[in-house]
């Protein structure tokens, strides 16, 4: 699991893709990110977590989002992924089954 | 008889782009107060989301020497927000109408997140100055 904090932004989303990074070389991942410490995010901080998407895909691996506040709820649906990030409400409901 | 809204003004020269955002957000936060908005204010928070792509686009490609500074401003009269930054970037018009692109693309969502939920997104170029509105009914 990942628990990024404060504003995934411009300025926020690299340690985003490190921190993946990082779970991808250790083998197939599968990873929550836990979104509950997230208070604002942009649009740049949205790529980061499609790249984290295609980074663990193309490792066999899966992606979940747990906890988006409102305005990450809002910018998901504003740009429609969150069809491609299904997301649940809660880190527990993100784990169940995975 | 209704209440007297005071109006609310933030003027703010920003450089760097950490710092810079921090400044937008913290303009914000001092507008919620100053009008008595709540932390979830669903129209406030759309306003900082689309001040939050303009402000980084400005701050990144507006400032062509780290001597040139960007110039904001925030007005509220408590039924509207109004932001402005100047800049000194290049032109930026031929990206006004960029939709939203696809799902896959990780980059180029900015300005269409911002046009979506505005009330109205200005851009004006003069000379070698670009002007940015953006405005939010509350």
């Amino acid at each position: 699991m990942v628990a990024p904090t404060g504003r995934l932004d411009v300025a926020g989303a690299p340690a985003l893709k490190d921190a993946i990074t990082g779970l991808v070389n250790d083998g197939p991942p599968r990873v929550v990110i836990d979104m509950e410490g997230i208070s604002f995010v942009d649009s740049t901080g949205l790529g980061s977590v499609i790249a984290a998407l295609k980074q663990i895909r193309s490792s066999q691996g899966e992606l979940r989002l747990a906890a988006p506040n409102q305005q990450v709820r809002v910018v998901l649906e504003l740009t429609t992924l969150d069809r491609v990030f299904p997301y649940y409400a809660t880190v527990e409901e993100a784990l169940t089954g995975f | 008889m209704g209440t007297h809204q005071e109006p609310f003004e933030f003027h703010a020269s920003l450089t760097e782009l950490g710092p810079g955002l921090e400044t937008l957000h913290d303009s914000v936060r001092m507008l919620r107060v100053a009008i008595g908005r709540a932390n979830d204010d669903h129209a406030l928070m759309l306003f900082e989301t689309a001040l939050g792509e303009i402000g980084a686009n400005v701050l990144t490609h507006g400032r062509p020497n780290d001597d040139i500074e960007v110039d904001y401003i925030l007005r509220s009269d408590g039924a509207a927000a109004f932001a402005s930054f100047v800049d000194r970037g290049p032109a930026v018009a031929d990206h006004l109408a960029r939709p939203m692109p696809d799902q896959d693309r990780e980059a180029g969502r900015g300005l269409a997140i911002a046009r979506s939920v505005l009330d109205e997104l200005g851009y004006m170029r003069q000379g070698e100055v670009n002007t940015w509105r953006l405005v939010k009914r509350l």
